[in-house]
């Protein structure tokens, strides 16, 4: 299960495991966001490639109307594996 | 070794997760190195869903265990010949913006696994894959 929590204005908490079975309905929730977002991932407990890729077609998304997408609190298997793939800066993971 | 075979359908991921959970229980393994073996096995079974030609209604999914070496064995029947190793991997000198999709998931498989073999033989596609998880 994934959920897409909204948190306050400009906040949203993502939690659970963000794969390939949840990536459809994700991506419906990713891309109902606007302006800068701060993605709190502190109960993002799995991503794999589908979820990644959910995660770049909405930070091009919003990159492109010149918001920040950052993601925040990120545990170390989850960033492991943005690290592998390149994208950590991008998206603020340090 | 424990084998089952799963519908066709990346509506089975759950499923595979459960299956996984179960095999870490009964081997006692590190539920720390839980995460890199579903990553890998989700993606080359999402590959097998989308990529191979023909294919029968399940994919079989097979885990073994030996001194800190676990196996995730992949078996498609009756598809094309097909080897996404193939695949070119994520060309990670371009912007991310220009970069082809796709890819991505096999790239992550041979990098959290020792090693991965591709084969295939009488219209079957056998995918091995060898993780380290230590006790």
């Amino acid at each position: 299960m994934f959920k897409l929590e909204p948190l306050a204005a400009g906040k949203v908490k993502l939690v659970g495991r963000l794969d390939a079975a949840e990536a459809e309905q994700a991506s419906s929730a990713f891309a109902g966001l606007d302006g800068p977002i701060d993605a709190d991932c502190s109960a993002l407990e799995y991503i794999s490639s589908a979820g990644i890729s959910v995660l770049m077609v909405t930070y091009k998304r919003l990159h492109q109307k010149g918001h920040v997408f950052r993601l925040s609190a990120v545990q170390p298997r989850v960033r492991n594996v943005f690290i592998y793939s390149g994208l950590a800066p991008l998206l603020g993971i340090e | 070794m424990l084998v089952r075979r799963f519908p066709r359908a990346v509506a089975s991921l759950p499923a595979l997760v459960a299956f996984v959970r179960e095999f870490f229980t009964a081997q006692g393994l590190d539920s720390e190195r839980v995460f890199d073996v579903d990553l890998v096995i989700e993606e080359l079974f999402t590959n097998m869903v989308r990529h191979a030609r023909g294919g029968g209604d399940a994919i079989e999914l097979a885990l073994d265990h030996d001194a800190g070496l676990l196996t995730v064995r992949l078996r498609d029947e009756d598809v094309d010949p097909w080897d996404p190793s193939s695949a070119p991997p994520p060309d990670f000198d371009k912007p991310t913006h220009q970069r082809r999709a796709g890819g991505l998931g096999i790239f992550l498989v041979h990098k959290l696994s020792r090693d991965v073999r591709f084969e295939h033989a009488d219209r079957t596609t056998t995918v091995t894959a060898r993780l380290e998880v230590a006790r």
